[in-house]
């Protein structure tokens, strides 16, 4: 018969201060790693909500990014006429071509950063369907008109709907705000293609285009036409694994995480291990008795177990808990953390807890208890009875 | 001190226990040294800035709005300016499919010895880096990284450029970014031959003769460019850096969070095992107390106890830390330099130490309240409760 769970609830409850311990150990462990985690998650979110499951993204063969990628107004004349192509209602193919420029922008708290500049024309937000006008209204061409992403007109000096906003050698006149359930373009800023290349002094009109496929059109094949055009060295890439591409930033993150979580996990669980060995101790006589009444080694070691977990259960609650509302305070205090994307450009991200990125928490704290509990557990078990009861 | 062989026994008499909690408390202690490290690394390369008279000029707009070309001779004959380099991002990749692994520019050999004189880089590297065209001067982590030497070839694809272009290494540079410098004229053949005319720069870096000089050369500058096609703007290295990095500020602060996160947690373990270990021998502190011992002694060496535990664990886990650190500098690829001085991982033995030093005080501060509570305990009572 296995000893009913509220024994190891309440013998937890008994020894309160030291459980205290234990749970704090443990939902630090927790917080920390979920912070890591949770940055990450939010990082890989961010950039892959960017794309759409029905663009591509046509590049110079090469080049890694659209900041960094050159391209011809012929290869753009030619390319747009391409089969499997969707159409506008008026039966414009739905080819956005766009120019990539990082000029300085500054921070209302008086840093420096690149910010992504899109040169864009007529079809961009019909390409980029997740893309809306939040606030205001779109571009009209050759005006000197921006729209800005949510997170540009909240971080950046001037970058507000309404303002005069400084870039690029010339004054842009905000006049509306980009929505795109936060992902990369809101931090983005949208300008008119020609000005800016004239800005820029660009001497090729586009960095790339974005390609919307037709539906049932086979986008593969699209996308090997374009590649091996022989007119121009291009490359066409699914928009999402070009994003997914972009994420590996977080690689090196991802690295220190893992090692922050092994690491503080394996402390946390010695701290563990010592609190359970504690409390085997202190209830020898205990567990001499619950032995002589009959209870099975079997049982001893599932209620000790029981409580080790629990412990580790209750700490993952509280630590979890405690993270959510941290992250709510650095958002808060800080607005988004700036990450250096691979076109040299700052990508903010908001810092937030989403129910995914508690998994690999929850599974450290499960570890911790039961890894932490079993060699106590077990001596526990191996009490034999008579002894046991003499001790005490 | 001459209660050192007691403090001793007392650790030993639960191996287990000591074990695990200094295990806990050196993983603590060698992730906080890590943590500690990463924003360290951008501090550094800021300090080392701030020292010399570099200064450089770039188009106000931003550095991918180039300058021409004809700005250098310009910069040059300025009074004041010791030496100036032209310098373009070339963005050269080994594999495309793993990015720009590490920051590559071309640069004029013509003044670079002045301009980075700090370096202090051998004649011989400098002639070298001179007279080979396809000379390359590769920064010190990056031919560790690669496992390079000097005389190897290597081949970088430009993503900037429609050119892909071989280089012999010549020499290392001390570059902290882990940067690879190779001569402008050689990517200007080469972009002639692609058919595409290269007379653009993106930096200017000069050398200023005085400390002194430098801010009335940098608004000299300036002005010397105020009304042409490319306005500019110039500033001293360490700004620049500063800037470049500026948008890693809210990622450093959750580093430091996390970091602050874990030493709070090394505080409840060594806490943990304190209270532990002085609960189970209060009656034993009790007859110590009724032969004679002193409250302070009795106080003093359970204090010495906690520090020394965890003097022992921070040793422990400084040293495991140097080990990791050095594992992560040859193996954490794979974010390119985007992440720039966070994942250098350069190793400073003062974070070791002060970690160290931290373990210490962390021992004798958890260890502060229960064995005031011990020492303080009435014998009497004490002794009536376990017997």
């Amino acid at each position: 018969m296995a000893l009913p769970l509220s024994y190891s609830w309440r013998s937890l409850l008994a020894r309160g201060s030291r459980t205290a311990f234990t749970v704090a150990v443990i939902a630090l462990v927790v917080i920390a790693t979920t912070l890591f985690w949770s940055l990450i998650g939010s990082l890989k979110r961010t950039l892959v909500s960017s794309g759409s499951p029905h663009n591509l993204i046509v590049m110079r063969k090469g080049a890694t990014n659209d900041g960094s990628s050159q391209l011809s107004l012929d290869a753009y004349q030619t390319i747009r006429f391409f089969e499997g192509i969707a159409k506008d209602p008026a039966g414009n193919p739905l080819v956005s071509p766009e120019i990539v420029v990082q000029p300085f922008f500054h921070t209302t708290s008086g840093t420096r950063e690149n910010v992504l500049v899109r040169g864009i024309e007529a079809p961009a937000l019909l390409v980029h369907d997740e893309v809306t006008i939040g606030e205001g209204r779109m571009i009209h061409p050759s005006s000197g008109e921006a729209v800005v992403g949510r997170i540009v007109a909240q971080r950046y000096k001037g970058a507000s709907l309404g303002s005069d906003l400084r870039f690029g050698n010339a004054n842009w006149k905000v006049v509306g705000i980009l929505d795109a359930n936060g992902s990369s373009f809101e931090s983005e800023v949208w300008v008119d293609a020609r000005e800016l290349a004239s800005n820029a002094k660009r001497p090729f009109p586009y960095s790339g285009f974005r390609v919307r496929v037709a539906d049932g059109a086979d986008m593969d094949a699209l996308a090997r036409r374009i590649g091996d055009d022989p007119r121009w060295a291009l490359e066409a890439t699914r928009e999402i694994d070009y994003y997914k591409q972009l994420s590996s930033t977080a690689n090196t993150l991802y690295i220190i995480v893992a090692g922050l979580a092994v690491l503080a996990g394996i402390g946390a669980m010695f701290g563990a291990t010592n609190s359970m060995y504690a409390a085997v101790q202190a209830r020898t006589s205990e567990i001499g008795t619950l032995r002589a009444l009959g209870f099975s080694r079997g049982a001893i070691l599932g209620a000790f177990l029981a409580e080790s977990v629990m412990t580790a259960a209750f700490a993952f609650v509280i630590g979890a808990a405690i993270s959510w509302l941290l992250a709510i305070a650095i958002s808060a205090a800080m607005g988004g953390i700036g990450f250096a994307s691979q076109t040299f450009t700052t990508n903010v991200v908001v810092l937030r807890v989403a129910p995914q990125d508690l998994l690999m928490p929850l599974g450290l704290a499960i570890l911790i208890g039961v890894f932490g509990g079993l060699a106590p557990a077990a001596a526990a078990a191996r009490l034999r009875p008579v002894e046991a009861l003499r001790k005490a | 001190m001459k209660y050192l062989p007691l403090v001793w026994r007392n650790l030993g008499r639960n191996p287990l226990r000591s074990v695990l909690t200094a295990a806990a408390i050196a993983l603590a202690i060698a992730l906080v040294c890590i943590l500690r490290t990463m924003p360290a690394g951008l501090d550094a390369i800021l300090a080392s800035a701030a020292a010399n008279t570099r200064i450089s000029t770039h188009n106000e707009a931003g550095i991918v709005y180039s300058m021409p070309y004809s700005y250098l001779a310009k910069v040059r004959a300025v009074p004041g300016v010791v030496a100036a380099i032209s310098w373009n991002w070339f963005g050269g990749a080994l594999d495309l499919t793993k990015g720009v692994e590490f920051p590559n520019f071309a640069v004029d050999p013509d003044g670079f010895a002045e301009v980075y004189a700090d370096w202090g880089l051998e004649p011989k590297v400098l002639e070298d880096f001179r007279k080979y065209r396809d000379a390359a001067l590769v920064a010190r982590q990056t031919l560790e990284k690669h496992r390079w030497k000097v005389g190897d070839v290597i081949t970088l694809q430009s993503t900037v450029f429609p050119v892909t272009l071989s280089f012999r290494i010549v020499g290392a540079n001390p570059n902290q970014g882990g940067a690879l410098y190779f001569q402008r004229e050689y990517l200007e053949q080469a972009l002639a031959g692609a058919g595409v005319q290269f007379d653009t720069t993106g930096m200017i870096w000069s050398r200023v003769d005085d400390p002194e000089r430098v801010a009335p050369v940098m608004r000299q500058i300036d002005e010397m460019f105020r009304n042409s096609e490319a306005i500019t703007s110039t500033e001293t290295e360490k700004s620049f850096i500063g800037n470049f990095f500026g948008g890693l500020k809210q990622l450093v602060t959750i580093i430091q969070i996390v970091a602050a996160l874990v030493t709070l947690c090394i505080v409840f373990i060594a806490a943990n095992t304190a209270s532990m270990s002085i609960r189970e021998r209060v009656g034993e502190i009790a007859i110590l107390k009724a032969i004679g011992f002193r409250r302070q002694t009795i106080f003093s060496t359970l204090l010495a106890e906690a520090g020394l535990l965890a003097l022992v664990a921070g040793i422990i886990g400084a040293v495991a830390a140097f080990g990791m650190l050095k594992a992560l500098q040859l193996y954490a690829t794979g974010a390119g330099p985007q992440l720039g001085p966070l994942t250098a991982f350069a190793v400073s033995n003062a974070i070791l130490v002060q970690a160290i030093f931290i373990a210490f005080f962390i021992g004798i501060l958890s260890g502060w309240v229960p064995a005031l509570g011990a020492s303080r305990r009435s014998v009497a009572q004490t002794l009536r409760e376990v017997f």
